[in-house]
């Protein structure tokens, strides 16, 4: 029996090859050329190919933080690529999303050894092979909304700093414009939080016989604080006229909520399929 | 190459005398017609508000037009006297009149550096000129060379990077800031030749609607019929500042016109969380600066705008060498192709009347020789006469080729049609 090439496909392959695309993107900063765009975009290309065949190959459940990592790298690094080959692509795109896909390569990395040690699980999660997928594919979802959120906030704020210091709009980093990531921002949390607040929903049904120590675990916690975080985005957003750069510090912080959500151990490993 | 570039610019005569000198469509017409007519010449006329300059090309053997008669020239089609326009002229000359049309082009001899509308203005030039049949085989050549060599001017250097007026500044910023412009209104408050003009320019945004208030209502009506807008009364200022998203400000009021509380009041509570960027263009300024949040209003000085175009101005500086260097490269390249197209015939007809002697030398040697010659033999000897005739006219070709662009380069291709006898 012969073994697939594609079994020799790791993390490493496209950890490293979104990290040669941002190198090259960040010389394209300092000095600006079309080879450097080109190379930046085959690196680009070939890590999302090799994370495509990775997850098309190892199948890793999203109910695992390990796979919810690497699910949530891979739409990332999407968007990301997606965002770049546009013709009016501007220069900091890239340089914003790369860093956030190549740490969540990471984290899924680090994850995948310490998960490595057999699971205990929950009485309540044995047998149950749909909730508990779902709530993980819901949370999912939503961790995408997330992470969009947290990169369009991010360029928010640095965009209407470089505004606020009256820095000449043709020179240095370009970023879009603050209504565009307002707008994208906007996007983003309308429609993460529909799909968070049904993750969470499935979660504590799931979590409904547990005992009060796993209801106040990271985890629990984290995510319930996150979903908190949304519905005052959404009351700021749609009741009061708050500035937007408080909006999107908020949406970053909702990020931070997200990690150490998905960093905690996750109550539903067992119940996990494929997704 | 028989080629002058006459002119005057604005660093060489008044804005009186280029304003008397300025070419209409139908002066343009008479003149090219005018020019070919009397001259002889392949004309274009370059006129724009910084310059008027005639491009003319005479055949190879005919004397050059120079710049007195161009003055008498500009003096009949527009009535003013030749005197009083000859000192303001200048005149260059062949390949100098190549790099002068290319530094034009390039937007290197522009009042503002590297401006990009020049390129468009040589280009009607030459249409013109094509279309009043009054563009030859010299001009039809170097106009298209011209603007290749602004395109790489413009592609290959940053020396048309960036915003260098205020306008093209303030807009740089609103697309910073805003992702649409369809759907947003402006507002002119001031009727002055500022707000005129900045208007023009924030209209190729194509907003919603464009709001005019002044403090003299008739001002402020005649600006808005003129602008397409509509006028706002000047008391109805703060719900003219609610509905708008882009301000140009203007007046010349002495002290604020919209101060911190008025806004914080009246206007920020209907806004809500639109954005709202701010030209206070006026000095004293209209607007308290303590208005801007950085996020929901930004407010933008004249100085502002100022120090982003002077930061672009001096940025362009910076490219000029590069600019140059792709100007002598492409003038090189177009004087030595020109050169090489007008020596194509000679070398054409030296190679016709070498192959004609070595056919009568050839053909009586092989009838001669005929059935004691194999055909591997025949080839042989035919070849060897070949080989012999390249190898002869290789010299005289290539000092032909190099001497493109030389001032020998023309006795050089006379020399050669008279030693072989050619004729012309």
């Amino acid at each position: 029996m012969t073994v697939s090439p594609l079994q020799g496909i790791t993390h490493a392959c496209f950890g490293l090859s979104y990290l040669l695309a941002l190198g090259l993107e960040l010389a394209r900063l300092a000095r600006p050329s079309k080879g450097l765009r080109i190379g930046s975009l085959i690196a680009g290309a070939a890590g999302l190919f090799a994370h495509t065949t990775f997850i098309a190959y190892h199948r890793p459940t999203p109910a695992e933080p390990y796979g919810s990592f690497l699910y949530l790298a891979w739409v990332l690094a999407l968007f990301y690529f997606c965002g770049s080959i546009q013709k009016d692509a501007r220069n900091a795109w890239a340089v914003f999303v790369l860093p956030v896909v190549i740490a969540l390569v990471g984290l899924s990395l680090l994850l995948t050894r310490e998960t490595e040690t057999p699971v205990d699980v929950p009485a309540w999660a044995s047998g149950d092979r749909f909730w508990g997928p779902v709530h993980g594919i819901l949370i999912l979802a939503a961790s995408i909304g997330v992470s969009i959120g947290f990169l369009a906030s991010l360029m928010y704020l640095v965009q209407a700093r470089r505004i606020k210091n009256r820095v000449n709009p043709s020179r240095g980093t370009r970023l879009l414009n603050l209504e565009s990531l307002e707008r994208m921002n906007r996007h983003a949390v309308n429609w993460s939080f529909p799909l968070l607040t049904a993750g969470l929903l499935v979660g504590t049904l799931l979590l409904r016989t547990e005992s009060a120590e796993n209801l106040l675990s990271v985890k629990v916690l984290s995510t319930a604080g996150l979903w908190v975080v949304f519905l005052v985005l959404l009351y700021l957003r749609y009741a009061t006229s708050v500035p937007a750069r408080r909006l999107a510090a908020l949406s970053i912080i909702a990020f931070g909520l997200l990690l150490i959500a998905l960093i905690a151990s996750h109550p539903f490993i067992a119940g996990g399929g494929s997704g | 190459m028989n080629l002058r570039a006459i002119g005057c610019n604005v660093s060489s005569a008044p804005v009186g005398l280029r304003e008397k000198l300025a070419f209409d469509e139908a002066k343009t017409r008479f003149a090219l017609a005018e020019l070919t007519a009397r001259y002889g010449v392949e004309a274009a006329i370059l006129g724009t508000c910084n310059r008027v300059e005639l491009y003319l090309a005479r055949p190879e053997t005919g004397a050059p037009v120079h710049a007195p008669l161009v003055a008498e020239f500009l003096a009949e089609l527009h009535g003013v006297g030749s005197e009083s326009i000859q000192p303001h002229l200048y005149e260059h000359a062949d390949a100098e009149a190549v790099r002068h049309l290319f530094r034009v082009a390039g937007g290197l001899d522009s009042v503002v550096l590297g401006e990009d509308q020049i390129a468009a203005q040589v280009k009607t030039a030459f249409e013109a000129a094509q279309k009043f049949e009054a563009a030859g085989s010299l001009l039809n050549a170097l106009f298209p060379a011209a603007l290749r060599a602004s395109k790489r001017i413009r592609t290959e250097t940053g020396l048309a990077a960036g915003q260098v007026s205020v306008a093209s500044a303030a807009i740089a910023y609103l697309r910073e800031i805003f992702e649409t412009f369809t759907d947003k209104t402006v507002l002119v408050i001031g009727a002055g030749e500022m707000a005129q003009l900045t208007l023009t320019h924030l209209k190729e945004l194509e907003p919603a609607g464009i709001l005019v208030t002044n403090r003299t209502a008739e001002k402020a009506e005649s600006l808005a019929a003129e602008s397409g807008g509509r006028a706002v009364p000047w008391d109805q200022l703060d719900d003219a500042l609610a509905k708008a998203d882009i301000v140009l400000s203007t007046t010349g009021a002495p002290e604020f016109i919209v101060p911190y509380r008025r806004f914080k009041e009246k206007v920020r509570p209907k806004r809500g969380r639109r954005k709202m960027v701010v030209f206070d263009m006026a000095v004293p300024r209209d607007f308290d600066p303590r208005i801007d949040d950085a996020d929901r209003v930004s407010i933008f000085n004249v100085d502002d705008l100022n120090r982003v175009r002077d930061q672009q101005l001096a940025e362009r500086r910076t490219h000029v060498g590069a600019a140059e260097a792709i100007v002598a490269a492409e003038v090189s390249k177009f004087v030595q192709d020109w050169n090489r197209r007008k020596d194509g015939p000679v070398i054409g007809k030296l190679t016709d009347e070498v192959d004609r002697i070595r056919e009568t030398v050839l053909e009586p040697l092989l009838a001669k020789l005929n059935g004691k010659l194999t055909d591997a033999d025949k080839a042989y000897i035919e070849g060897a006469f070949r080989l012999f005739q390249s190898r002869l006219l290789h010299g005289p070709i290539a000092a032909l080729r190099d001497s493109g662009g030389e001032p020998h380069g023309v006795t050089l291709r006379e020399a050669l049609m008279k030693l072989f006898g050619l004729k012309g």
